[in-house]
C-alpha cells in the first residue's frame, strides 16, 4: 500500500524530531514512547550524526529492534556499543553537553514550567502523580527544553461545571522549572544562563516562547485545528501571532520509518487517551 | 560503607532481613521494571517491619508492594510507576500518599546521584549545579542553597545520602560476597558504596574462583555484608539475560491494587491487598510462591524473553511488505 497519509501521533513525532540537530547527544528519560519515535526519526531522517543515550538503561547507540513499554526494558539497549551508567549520563548534563531534552507532565503553565508531581496541597496531595524523575534536576540545565502532552484538552466536570486544564495559567506545583514567573526569573533562581523552555507540542499544534516576555505562543495548529479550538482548551491566552501556520507534516519517507522500522507495536500511541483508535481518527492526506 | 571480612556470608532471606531495623533507611536497587530485590521486599513484609524510608531513583513494582505492605514510613523515589506497562501510577504509591499514610519525600534523579554520590566518596556535601526553581525542594529542607566560594556562583548542597541498609539484586555472587550485578546497573554501585550495611540476592551461586579468573566483581566482597542465593529474585520485574518481566503477573496485581485505590477514593478501606499479600506473601514459601505465578511452564515463558525478538522480525517483515513510499 502506498503511504498517502499521516496520523496526529506520527505528526507530533515529527515535531519533536525537528528540535534535534545532527551531532546532538541526546538522552530521554522515563515514559516517554513519542520522544523515543521521535529520536529515531531524527537519526534515520536528518541527523545521522545524533549521539543516542538510550533512556535510563543507558545504551549508546542502540538499534532497537521495536521500542519496548519500559526504558528499562532490554530493547533500548539491544545493538548499543557500551551500556553507560545513569550517573555518567546526568553528568554530561551538568557540564551543559546535552542540548535538547524531552519533559511531558500533568499540568503545563504559560511559562513552560511544568508539574509531574501532584494535584491540590503539596503536604497532603489530591491527586498524587509519579513524580517528575529527573526532570526538576535536569530543566535547569537544558538549553532547549522540549515538552510534550497529547492531553491537550478541557475537561468540563460533570456536576460542579469546573474546568480543567492541561495547559492552565499556573501549575499547582512546579517539578521542572520553565520560565518561572517571568524574564530573569530562572537565572535568579539559580538556573544555567541559556537555558530554558523552546517548545510545547501537543495534540493541537506547537508552541514556542515570547524572547522579552518568556510567555507561550502558537507557533503552528495542526491541520484539523483553529486557533478558537486552542483557546477552548487553553486556560490562559497564548500568545497569537497575526498569522498562524500549519504544523509542516512528515515526509511518506519518515512515516514508513516510524510505522514498519521504529516502532511497529505503536506503543507511541499509548500516550494518547483514546490510543490507536484516538490516532487512526486524526488522519490527515498529505 | 562497611567493610566486611566474614568468609562465608551466604544465609537465608528471612535471616538476612533481619539486618533491617524497623526506621532503617533503605536502598533498594534496579529501578522501573528491572532487577529490583522483590524477593527481599517480600519477605520485609513478612517480618511486618515498619516506618522504613525508601530511597531511589525511578522505580515502580518495589516501592508500590512495599507501600501496599505496609513497610513505609517515608517515601524519598523520584518517579514511582510502570511507565506505559500501565497508565495510571503505582495504585498502592497513590493510595498511602494522598491518604497520609506515607510521608512523600519526592526527589529528583541526579539530587539522589549526588547525595550517594557524597556518602560514596566521603564529602561532607555534593555541590550541585542543578537544584534551583523546582518546588520539590519543598520536600527537603536539608538541601541548602550556598555560594560557591570559587565562582560566587548559586550552587546546592546536597548532604551525603547514607542507607542503613542497601538491598540489590545481582547475577552472580560468591559466598564471600563477591558480587557480578549485570547491566543497566542504575544506581547499585553507588547504592553498594554509600549504605552502612549491604545486602546481595543472587540469581546465581557462583565460586570465587569464578570473579578471580576474570576479575569479575562489580562489588568486591568486602563492601558486602550478607549473601542470600535466591533464583527469580527480581520477579515479577526482569534479570535480564535470565528472564524478562512478568506481565500477567503484573495485570493481577494491578487490579487488586487498584480496587484499594478506588475504594480509597470513597473513604472506605479496601482489603484487596490483604488479600493479594495472603496469596503471594504472607506464609508463602519460596517453592510455593514459583508455584502460585504459575510454575515451570511460566518461568520457561519467563526465560524465552528472546521470542519476543524473532515474533518482531516476522511482524515487521509484514509492515514492510504492506506499506510503501
Amino acid at each position: 500500500m502506498k503511504i498517502t497519509d499521516y496520523t496526529i501521533d506520527e505528526l507530533m513525532v515529527v515535531a519533536i524530531a525537528r528540535t534535534i540537530s545532527d551531532g546532538d547527544l541526546v538522552f530521554h528519560g522515563v515514559a516517554s514512547p513519542l520522544p523515543m519515535t521521535a529520536l529515531y526519526t531524527a537519526k534515520m531522517s536528518h541527523a545521522p550524526h545524533m549521539v543516542y543515550l538510550g533512556g535510563v538503561g543507558g545504551g549508546v547507540d542502540p538499534t532497537p529492534p521495536f521500542l519496548p513499554e519500559s526504558t528499562n526494558d532490554i530493547w533500548l539497549q539491544w545493538g548499543a556499543c557500551r551500556i553507560e551508567t545513569i550517573d555518567r549520563i546526568f553528568d554530561h548534563f551538568a557540564r551543559g553537553e546535552v542540548n535538547v531534552m524531552f519533559f511531558s507532565g500533568g499540568q503545563f503553565d504559560k511559562y513552560g514550567n511544568i508539574n509531574n508531581s501532584l494535584i491540590g496541597d503539596w503536604r497532603r496531595p489530591k491527586t498524587k502523580f509519579p513524580g517528575g524523575a529527573g526532570a526538576c534536576n535536569l530543566a535547569s540545565l537544558t538549553p532547549k527544553i522540549v515538552a510534550w502532552t497529547t492531553r491537550h484538552e478541557v475537561f468540563v466536570h460533570p456536576k460542579t461545571g469546573k474546568r480543567i486544564y492541561t495547559l492552565v495559567d499556573k501549575v499547582d506545583f512546579i517539578t521542572s522549572p520553565g520560565y518561572l514567573d517571568g524574564s530573569g526569573a530562572r537565572e535568579r533562581a539559580g538556573c544555567a544562563p541559556g537555558t530554558g523552555p523552546y517548545k510545547l507540542i501537543t495534540n493541537l499544534g506547537v508552541f514556542g516562547y515570547d524572547d522579552e516576555t518568556k510567555l507561550m505562543k502558537l507557533e503552528s495548529v495542526h491541520p484539523d485545528v483553529t486557533v478558537d479550538d486552542i483557546l477552548e482548551n487553553t486556560e490562559f491566552k497564548p500568545i497569537i501571532p497575526d498569522k498562524v501556520s500549519v504544523t509542516e507534516p512528515p515526509t511518506p519517507e519518515q512515516v514508513r520509518l516510524i510505522r514498519v522500522e521504529i516502532d511497529p507495536y505503536r506503543i507511541r500511541t499509548l500516550e494518547f487517551r483514546g490510543g490507536k483508535e484516538e490516532c487512526d481518527k486524526r488522519r490527515f492526506k498529505f | 560503607m562497611g567493610i566486611y571480612t566474614q568468609e562465608d556470608k551466604l544465609m537465608t532471606l528471612s535471616e538476612a532481613m533481619k539486618l533491617v531495623s524497623d526506621g532503617d533507611k533503605v536502598a533498594i536497587g534496579g529501578g522501573l521494571i528491572l532487577r529490583e530485590p522483590i524477593a527481599a521486599i517480600y519477605e520485609l513484609i513478612r517480618q511486618r517491619k515498619r516506618n522504613l524510608h525508601l530511597i531511589g531513583t525511578a522505580h515502580g513494582f518495589d516501592v508500590d508492594v512495599a507501600c501496599g505492605g505496609g513497610i513505609v514510613g517515608k517515601e524519598q523515589h523520584t518517579y514511582v510507576a510502570y511507565e506505559f506497562v500501565y497508565r495510571g501510577g503505582c495504585p498502592n504509591f497513590r493510595r498511602v500518599v494522598e491518604q497520609g499514610l506515607v510521608e512523600e519525600k519526592e526527589d529528583g534523579c541526579y539530587a539522589v546521584i549526588q547525595g550517594l554520590r557524597a556518602a560514596a566518596y566521603g564529602l561532607p556535601f555534593y555541590p550541585s549545579t542543578c537544584f534551583f526553581g523546582t518546588d520539590v525542594l519543598k520536600y527537603h529542607p536539608e538541601y541548602k542553597e550556598f555560594a560557591c566560594p570559587v565562582t560566587g556562583r548559586k550552587l546546592v548542597a546536597i548532604p551525603p545520602i547514607e542507607p542503613d541498609v542497601a538491598i540489590l539484586h545481582v547475577h552472580k555472587a560468591d559466598r564471600r560476597g563477591n558480587a557480578a550485578t549485570g547491566a543497566p546497573l542504575v544506581a547499585d554501585i553507588l547504592m553498594a558504596r554509600a549504605a552502612k550495611k549491604l545486602i546481595i540476592t543472587a540469581e546465581e551461586l557462583v565460586s570465587e574462583e569464578w570473579f578471580r579468573e576474570r576479575q569479575g566483581a562489580t562489588i568486591p566482597y568486602y563492601e558486602t555484608t550478607a549473601v542470600v542465593h535466591v533464583p527469580f529474585g527480581a520477579h515479577p520485574t526482569c534479570c535480564y539475560l535470565y528472564y524478562t518481566y512478568d506481565k500477567d503477573f503484573l495485570d493481577e496485581y494491578i487490579e487488586y491494587a487498584r480496587r484499594d485505590l478506588d475504594a480509597a477514593a470513597k473513604g472506605e478501606r479496601g482489603t484487596w491487598m490483604e488479600e493479594w499479600l495472603n496469596k503471594y506473601v504472607y506464609d508463602v514459601s519460596r517453592e510455593e510462591y514459583l508455584e502460585r505465578i504459575g510454575g515451570e511452564k511460566k518461568l520457561e515463558k519467563l526465560k524465552n524473553w528472546k521470542q519476543r525478538l524473532f515474533d518482531a522480525r516476522v511482524y515487521k517483515e509484514q509492515l514492510a511488505a504492506e506499506w510503501e513510499v
